[in-house]
């Protein structure tokens, strides 16, 4: 026998802290440079453009942001992790742009008394981000084992599912949506923790269930389809979203949680059919939702034509295209955009569901067009660590993972460029909001821990499982 | 098992997959958005819906609007808090420049015009690189071809009556006056301090002196269209300016058989029994002859005319207008007519026909330019730091020939001065020049009274006004909208020799 | 346009081409991340050998692209078919996890064995080493290059 003693061994237990062997990270060091330099720069045209200074606006919090993300790349140095050294840095450029847009727009939009005194919009955001910097971080350098994940998959999806009932029932109504969960003090919206449950859980899932899903066949007139059994998930997915929609009036949420769930179910198994008929039950749900649901078709009208009502339901989407118009090509420069009428923003909720419009009007097509390729950079980055990863869990994980950052984003800005309906999910990393930036540190945390290839390799494959049952199949 | 084997691979290809199609879902929102911030953005704004806007026209003085005299229309005033409001020269001109309030949007020139005057317009590049200068707005004065004397005597002479008078040069299309009334006065509504109660009473009177009824109002238009009836009679080769019909003598005293309905007629005993032609006809203004020279044309041709005047769709102006009609098009008769009844009786403008006064003044126009149609404008040119910019007049399309026109002039000329036309068209004659002209009495049906038109130009040889006169609801064309035409064209002749 | 003014226009201009900066510098190392993976050996995880085969099937000195899940037994289902009387329908099963080979005997009559000695249930597989199946016996070999 000339088997190892070492694979054969039994899997160590994590190690939550080694010993410190640091590894240099030189493209992520001259990145994160690069990201420096742009957002003093952003700075700066922001304080020449409200402060007519030649000088930096509100340089302490800049100071203080960057101060994190040097942090966040030092520790991971130390950590000595062969973790992607992309994600970090794109994702901080997102955050930093976030942090000036939200020291532009005026501070009282959100208030919060701490002790004596009151902080602004821009401080509260700064301190989200750097939470999330060090949530991200602290992923990224502790987790080095999936098991946690893997192992309890049905107790995350009935984790999740808790979540999304206590948000039915004891959820507060907010701007007609009941999205926000408020425990004693403690407020946030559950369903940006739900998707990255939702990814966990499918990955576990489809990992498993995988063989069968490829390879066995119930014929359906002309159309080739896994057993029935194991459709009832993608009901089952189905008809949480269309709850979501109905309960919650969450449309966002539903569309990014079915999509997502579509695109890796088509990951795992390959089978254009399958994701045709989720297609066709996404139609047919839209259209019972629509037909059944006042304020489903009222955002549909409203999508179709906004400039029938300019002034009144359309009021939001228009100012949104009038954003991007005023913006044209380059923008009209960092701090002079949205042009205040009596003393209001021309778009309500402008700070959580259309940063996008105001970096429009401010960056212009040239900074938006930008700022969409950073976030294809994160999702590419997602993506090519889910395939290079080293089992089918996790590289569903980190595609999925990948995914609900980039649809997210794709739904919200696809919103305020009116190519789809207009729901209100946050822009990943640039909009204001705790839940929103701690899912996405989540989400990138996990996504750096599953990008370090030298780690505990994933268990083998138990006996019985998939096979037991491959074995019964019938000839 | 191949087959089966290779959809076992690792998952690399169908992320592949995956990540084509979301890096094609970014490459939409950066289309949409090159749609949004390049395309249309030009349009965007301008729209008094853009903040930006909203909030220069607060702070930044609109250009001025002026009469083709260089009187000044429009003007800048300041308010107690230093904001720029709106001050007009008077009602008369209200229903054509509108009003700009910052509460109330924008109106008539003032709309259509809002980019030029607040100072926003211009192509993508020099909008690009207007953002480099110190200040982002250049507004211009607009210079109108409105005569405001003539203007202000077109809606005296309407006085406290509900109507529209257009009058207009035939040979260039430029508007000299375009009276709507019960008219408003817009300073009321753009001056701070009585904008609130002037707008809600302009809201709620019943008379709608905010409709322009000159370009939006749709009216029955009686006889007057029958110089549309015989443009398409005469453009399609159906008649000839000698058409005579001999059944039509017997017909004046029994009524005209279409399909067994009746088309009556008989105010006009004094020809007896000889068959009319287009010029006779047109002098007595007789309803048989143009029903069955409808009839003879042909729906479609006299619906494909009617287009070429411009029919069908709105016209292109300065302001909004409505689209006149021959018939409600839902018909599968030629033409959309529903039958030949509703067919002979369009042809005098008693079918499902409405029209709009500017339309009738067009109609009037191209008879006057020898059949050519002239772009009907208000604005001549854009003034502003960059110099003036003209806005010369545009032929739109020749309509008929100039014989056939000069055919149709002649008629026209009959009816006005003509031994029998003059007793239907009486003071529609200007004095010591060869007037041409239609009035016409459009029945309503029920018991009301008629709308009374008249369209006209003068000199019949060498036209230089044109016009349409409509007073809703007055009686007989001939004793209400003929003499209003007649002063009106005297007195702009007189002060335009 | 007074000089502050053109200053400002050059800040943001510049923070335009800073976001174009890093985009560049970002597609850069990832260009150089997907030709450092192209120089990597073929995708294929692995080889069978066959080394000695009575019956023909599998004929003898072939080789077998492995995927990461193959099976082997006298059924034709198989990816890769053992035609030999002391083989089961289903034999084995080689999976590629994380960073190496296992073999699983799926409960075969006569065992599966590796170098020589049974697998009980699952054993880890090195490259070198031997299967026997019956009377047939294949070696796992490393992927050739691309």
């Amino acid at each position: 026998m000339s088997v190892s003693p070492r694979a054969a061994s039994a899997p160590t237990l994590p190690r939550i802290l080694g010993p410190i062997h640091p590894r240099p990270r030189w493209t992520e060091a001259r990145l994160l440079g690069i990201v420096a330099v742009a957002l003093i720069v952003g700075s700066l045209s922001l304080g020449m453009t409200l402060a007519h200074r030649f000088a930096p606006y509100d340089a302490g919090g800049l100071a203080i942001y960057l101060a994190a993300l040097g942090g966040a790349h030092v520790a991971q140095v130390l950590a000595g992790r062969r973790s992607d050294q992309i994600l970090l840095p794109a994702v901080g450029l997102l955050g930093g742009i976030s942090l000036l847009l939200m020291q532009r727009l005026p501070q009282d939009l959100v208030t919060l008394k701490v002790g004596g005194s009151t902080i602004g919009l821009g401080d509260i955001q700064l301190a989200w981000l750097c939470l999330a910097i060090a949530v991200a971080t602290t992923l990224g350098i502790v987790v080095r084992s999936d098991t946690w994940l893997r192992r309890y998959k049905y107790t995350w999806a009935a984790v999740g599912i808790a979540l999304l009932l206590l948000t039915f029932v004891l959820g507060v109504d907010v701007g007609g949506q009941r999205l926000t969960l408020r425990i004693g003090p403690v407020s946030g919206q559950p369903s940006e923790l739900l998707k990255v449950i939702l990814v966990v859980f499918l990955a576990g899932y489809l990992s498993e269930n995988r063989p069968l899903l490829i390879e066995q066949d119930t014929r359906l007139g002309p159309l080739r389809l896994p057993p029935l059994p194991y459709l009832a998930p993608m009901v089952a997915m189905w008809a949480i979203a269309l709850g979501i929609v109905v309960v919650q009036r969450d449309l966002g949420a539903a569309l990014l949680f079915y999509a997502v769930f579509l695109a890796l179910l088509y990951a795992a198994t390959g089978r254009l059919s399958l994701v045709l008929i989720g297609l066709v039950l996404f139609v047919l749900g839209s259209a019972l939702m629509a037909s059944l649901f006042d304020h489903v078709r009222a955002r549909i009208d409203i999508w179709i034509d906004p400039f029938a009502d300019p002034l009144g339901t359309g009021y939001q989407i228009v100012q949104s295209l009038h954003a991007f118009a005023r913006g044209g090509l380059l923008g009209v420069g960092l701090g002079a955009g949205l042009p205040m009428v009596g003393g209001r923003l021309p778009i309500p909720e402008i700070h959580t569901d259309f940063p996008l419009a105001a970096l429009g009007e401010e960056l212009g097509l040239v900074g938006v067009i930008a700022i969409l390729g950073v976030y294809l950079v994160v999702v590419e980055r997602g993506l090519r660590i889910g395939a290079s990863a080293a089992d089918d869990f996790r590289s569903i994980l980190a595609t999925g993972l990948a995914l609900v950052i980039g649809v997210q984003a794709v739904i919200i800005a696809a919103g305020d460029l009116k190519v789809l309906p207009l729901t209100g999910v946050t822009l990943p990393f640039i909009s204001y909001g705790g839940s929103s930036l701690l899912a996405n540190a989540v989400v990138v945390g996990l996504l750096l821990a599953l990008s370090d290839k030298g780690v505990e390799p994933p268990p083998p494959p138990t006996a019985g499982g998939w096979r037991s049952r491959l074995r019964r199949r019938p000839r | 098992m191949l087959a089966t084997s290779s959809r076992r691979r690792p998952l690399g290809r169908t992320i592949l997959h995956v990540a084509i199609v979301i890096s094609m879902a970014f490459g939409v929102l950066a289309g949409a958005g090159g749609y949004w911030s390049v395309v249309v953005a030009p349009d965007l704004v301008r729209s008094p819906y853009d903040p930006a806007v909203i909030a220069a026209a607060r702070t930044v003085p609109r250009g001025k609007i002026l009469d083709r005299a260089g009187l000044v229309l429009a003007r800048n005033a300041k308010d107690a808090n230093g904001e720029f409001y709106r001050v007009y020269r008077g009602p008369a001109i209200s229903q054509v420049v509108g009003y700009a309030s910052g509460t109330y949007g924008r109106a008539g020139l003032e709309r259509g015009y809002d980019a030029e005057l607040t100072g926003l317009a211009g192509d993508a590049l020099t909008g690009a690189f207007r953002k480099f200068g110190a200040s982002q707005y250049d507004p211009s004065d607009l210079v109108l071809s409105l005569d405001y004397g003539l203007q202000r005597d077109a809606v005296r002479a309407l006085g406290n009556r509900r109507g529209a008078i257009v009058m207009l040069d035939p040979t260039t299309g430029e508007v000299r006056a375009l009276a709507s009334t019960p008219t408003y006065d817009a300073s009321k509504i753009t001056d701070p301090a009585t904008a609130a109660t002037a707008f809600a009473a302009l809201q709620d009177d019943k008379d709608q002196p905010l409709l322009p009824r000159a370009t939006l109002g749709r009216y029955v238009p009686g006889s007057v269209f029958k110089i549309v009836t015989a443009m398409a009679g005469l453009g399609s080769g159906a008649i000839t300016p000698s058409t005579t019909y001999k059944e039509q003598p017997a017909a004046e005293k029994r009524g005209l058989m279409v399909k067994g309905f009746r088309v009556h007629d008989g105010h006009h005993p004094q020809t007896g029994s000889t068959p009319l032609d287009l010029v006779s006809a047109t002098e007595v203004s007789c309803n048989i002859w143009y029903a069955l020279t409808g009839l003879r044309t042909g729906g479609a041709d006299l619906v494909a005319y009617a287009g070429r005047l411009g029919f069908g769709a709105p016209l292109p102006f300065d302001l909004p207008t409505a689209a006149s009609q021959v018939t409600g098009g839902t018909g599968k008769a030629p033409g959309g007519f529903v039958d030949d009844v509703e067919l002979a009786n369009a042809s005098y403008g008693q079918g499902e026909t409405f029209v709009t006064p500017l339309q009738m003044a067009l109609v009037a126009a191209t008879v006057a330019n020898d059949g050519a149609l002239m772009r009907p404008r208000l604005v001549t040119a854009l003034r502003n730091k960059g110099g003036e910019r003209q806005i010369g007049p545009e032929r739109l399309r020749q309509v008929i020939p100039a014989d056939e026109a000069k055919a149709i002039n002649s008629a026209m000329v009959a009816a006005v001065e003509g031994p029998l036309g003059r007793l239907f068209t009486t003071g529609s004659k200007v004095p010591g020049v060869t007037t041409a002209g239609k009035s016409g009495t459009a029945e309503l049906g029920g018991t009301g009274e008629p709308h009374s038109w008249f369209i006209g130009f003068a000199p019949a040889e060498a036209p230089r006004i044109a016009i349409a006169v409509l007073v809703e609801q007055a009686g007989r064309g001939g004793e209400v909208a003929a003499p209003i035409a007649g002063q009106l064209m005297a007195g702009y002749l007189a002060a335009n020799p | 346009m007074d000089g502050f003014l053109a200053v400002i226009w050059i800040v943001r201009l510049l923070f335009l081409a800073l976001l174009y900066l890093f985009l560049a510098r970002v597609v850069r190392s990832l260009l150089r991340d997907l030709r450092a993976a192209a120089r990597e050996p073929s995708s294929s995880l692995g080889r069978l050998i066959v080394l000695d085969s009575p019956s023909g099937e599998p004929p003898q000195g072939r080789s077998f692209d492995l995927d990461a899940i193959t099976t082997l037994g006298r059924d034709v289902n198989n990816a890769i078919v053992i035609e030999d009387p002391f083989a089961s329908a289903e034999h084995a099963v080689l999976t590629y996890r994380g960073q190496s080979w296992y073999v699983e005997d799926l409960g075969s009559t006569n065992g599966t064995y590796v170098n020589g000695g049974p697998v009980a249930d699952l054993s880890p597989l090195g490259y070198g080493d031997e299967v026997a199946i019956g009377q047939v016996r294949l070696r796992l070999e490393r992927a050739r290059p691309a």
